[in-house]
């Protein structure tokens, strides 16, 4: 049924909002709506006129073209947040290109454009986790390992991230000794097979993709299979999820990794974020925080759309320019891919007293930029993914 | 929903990579090729023999005749022209209003015409586009659907540049598909005709070097925007016809008269001078000895001093 407008409607500044769902994460689409929605009442901007639309898992072309359109026609957006990855960006980037609007993707970053984009009609706001995951094995190899053995599941393993991390190991002069990828099923999921693997390379150290449960059960198969004599560890961003870090039961020896944001960035606008998410009833996490994020880079847009009458070259251009300080540090653009950068944090992940995991921040990643700008240099070569949906819409 | 069906009329290789993107998704129901090589039709017939493609070659402008029924009888959804040499008739767009999209490879309105690349070459643009508008009668002319922008490196070639287009083109088409096959409407602006320039095809004129009235950088600029499709951009040396293919500019001054050869260089470039003050190192040249390094050109002929046309 269309919906009906008040007349004022088509003078307010408009965001539209393309929000997946997911079975695996039920929340995912709550956390984002609600890090838009605090993050522009903090701003005061709330005559800001919000509007959303469902996109199921991100997969569907044609729900997915019919919800933006829908957005733009109808209801007169000039800026679109989407939660999507950077295929069905291309997919909608002829109808922001011929309808002059601005795409804001917010994007987990699981996957890796083949080419990295450069229409001045899409921005990407991204988490980065394949960037991380370089990062993540290129630190491994730094720690003086050479033999790296990538550790995934069926889901987490069919994004790109598993090239980055297997490109930022080489990178550093490590190679891939070895490769294991689990079921996705609680059933089917097993690290079994790691036991030939980790005799034969004693001295490996196990590259790991994971994210969310997986998370949970990985280091419980570690327990169960070695004790405390695992191979050292290290993680993506995504696997630093601390709501499920805290019931994670810690497998003992050494995890260490790269996170894009923590609870315990010791920051004033963290501190306000997570307050804002926390008095909304809801969890701050990294969804709820690439939302809020997500809206200070659209009422940004919006404000410079409508002071240039449209002009999304020039709004792109002078966005190349914006920065902001952000929950997670300064947040600005990277002009030739048009895409956001933030900074990077190194971890590790302590045994509480609860027996279960705790993360530390040790410090931020150095050169993350110049890091970023080796990463989008590499080939992905004959790498593909087989995954449209966005990441954890499953 | 039924996939839309897209014919593609092209005019040879520029339109490959389109074609192969197109039929890999499944929208590709035809190719009309105009003036197409043997090398081109040699491809096409392989594909009909192996993949059943169905494709009707337009040698000439009498043959479009046959290109209305054609289309009558393929009941495309939508028709893309890719580089077609020829404009297409009322009659042929009569087959349905909106339905013929064509993908100019430069900016519109302000590079109207048969070859925009050499256009955007020779006038030094930073950027160039790949214009998707509807057809109309007129060349070039319909309302502008999107433009896809792309940089054009310092010193590209027209062949660089045409390469890079083409694989542009076909993401575009890819992109076009997607739109016509979920949007319900095609949003479109009208090309503002006062920006409007209209190219007609480069002739020896346009191709032609003047030493006396080009600074140094329209004069590089120009051997690219020649190069290959004319074997490079013409000048006279002792009265006969030379292409410049590849030129550099030198980091040297000098004072002398413009188009004169000052020396060759250690690497066997030919140091030539230019209007502005700026010398230009030749490194390609072709003529009727063929094609050749500046140093060989050097090695047989004595060119120190002389005067280009002259």
């Amino acid at each position: 049924m269309r919906k009906t407008h008040s007349p004022f409607d088509y003078m307010m500044q408009t965001i539209g909002l393309l929000l997946p769902r997911s079975t695996y994460y039920t929340g995912l689409s709550f956390d984002i709506f609600e890090g838009v929605r605090s993050s522009l009442r903090h701003m005061e901007r709330d005559t800001i006129r919000l509007v959303t639309e469902n996109i199921g898992f991100g997969t569907d072309k044609q729900l997915c073209y019919k919800a933006a359109e829908e957005l733009i026609m109808h209801e007169n957006a000039t800026v679109v947040l989407a939660y999507i990855g950077h295929r069905m960006a291309q997919v909608l980037k002829p109808l922001f290109q011929a309808s002059n609007r601005l795409l804001i993707v917010l994007d987990a970053g699981a996957n890796v454009p083949h080419e990295w984009p450069e229409t001045p009609n899409i921005i990407y706001h991204s988490l980065h986790n394949s960037f991380g995951s370089w990062l993540a094995a290129k630190r491994a190899a730094n720690d003086g390992f050479s033999q790296g053995g990538m550790v995934t599941g069926y889901y987490d393993g069919g994004y790109l991230q598993t090239w980055g991390l297997c490109s930022g190991f080489a990178a550093a002069g490590g190679s891939i000794a070895f490769n294991h990828a689990t079921g996705y099923n609680k059933d089917d999921f097993s690290m079994l097979p790691l036991k030939e693997h980790v005799e034969k390379y004693p001295k490996g150290v196990l590259l790991s993709i994971f994210s969310g449960d997986y998370v949970q059960w990985y280091f419980e198969g570690l327990k169960d299979l070695f004790g405390e004599n695992h191979l050292p560890v290290y993680l993506p961003p995504f696997a630093h999820e601390e709501t499920m870090l805290s019931n994670a039961v810690h497998p003992g020896g050494q995890i260490k990794g790269i996170a894009a944001w923590s609870s315990q960035l010791n920051n004033p606008e963290n501190t306000i974020f997570m307050d804002a998410i926390d008095s909304a009833g809801r969890t701050p996490n990294l969804f709820s925080l690439i939302g809020w994020e997500g809206a200070i880079l659209a009422a940004r847009a919006s404000d410079l759309m409508l002071e240039n009458k449209n002009k999304v070259e020039l709004v792109s251009n002078t966005l190349n320019a914006f920065s902001f300080d952000g929950p997670r540090g300064t947040v600005s653009f990277h002009a030739p891919t048009r895409h956001t950068l933030a900074p990077l944090y190194e971890t590790s992940i302590q045994k509480d007293e609860n027996g279960t995991c705790s993360l530390l921040i040790e410090k931020s990643v150095e050169n993350s930029r110049s890091d970023f700008e080796q990463f989008i240099t590499i080939s992905t070569e004959n790498a593909i993914s087989g995954w449209y949906n966005s990441y954890t819409c499953i | 929903m039924e996939q839309k069906r897209i014919l593609v009329l092209c005019g040879g290789q520029f339109a490959f990579p389109t074609l192969q993107t197109l039929g890999l998704e499944k929208f590709l129901c035809g190719v009309g090729i105009g003036k197409g090589e043997k090398e081109v039709l040699a491809v096409l017939e392989q594909e009909r023999v192996t993949n059943g493609l169905t494709y009707k070659s337009f040698p000439d402008k009498e043959s479009l005749s046959d290109l209305k029924d054609w289309i009558e009888e393929l009941q495309p959804d939508y028709i893309f022209s890719i580089s077609f040499p020829f404009l297409l008739s009322e009659d042929v767009l009569s087959f349905g209003e909106e339905r013929f999209i064509n993908f100019h490879p430069g900016p519109l309105p302000e590079y109207r015409g048969p070859m925009p690349l050499f256009e955007v070459l020779r006038y030094q643009e930073k950027e160039t586009a790949i214009s998707v508008h509807f057809m109309n009668p007129e060349f070039d002319e319909g309302a502008v659907i999107l433009k896809e922008k792309l940089a054009i490196s310092p010193n590209e070639t027209y062949g660089e540049l045409a390469i890079k287009l083409s694989e542009r083109t076909a993401m575009v088409a890819l992109n076009m598909a997607h739109m016509l096959q979920f949007g319900s409407q095609i949003p479109r602006t009208a090309q503002d005709e006062n920006q409007a320039r209209y190219f007609e095809k480069p002739e020896v004129a346009d191709t032609f070097i003047q030493w006396k009235r080009m600074p140094a950088d329209e004069i590089i600029s120009l051997i690219n925007a020649c190069n290959p499709w004319n074997q490079g951009a013409d000048t006279l040396l002792q009265g006969r016809n030379i292409k410049i293919l590849s030129a550099s500019l030198s980091e040297n001054q000098h004072t002398d008269i413009p188009g004169k050869v000052l020396n060759v260089t250690p690497d066997g470039e030919i140091a030539v001078s230019c209007l502005d003050g700026q010398i230009i190192h030749v490194q390609i040249l072709a003529g009727d000895f063929g094609i050749q390094t500046a140093e060989r050109f050097a090695a047989k002929k004595p060119v120190l001093g002389l005067l280009f046309n002259s």
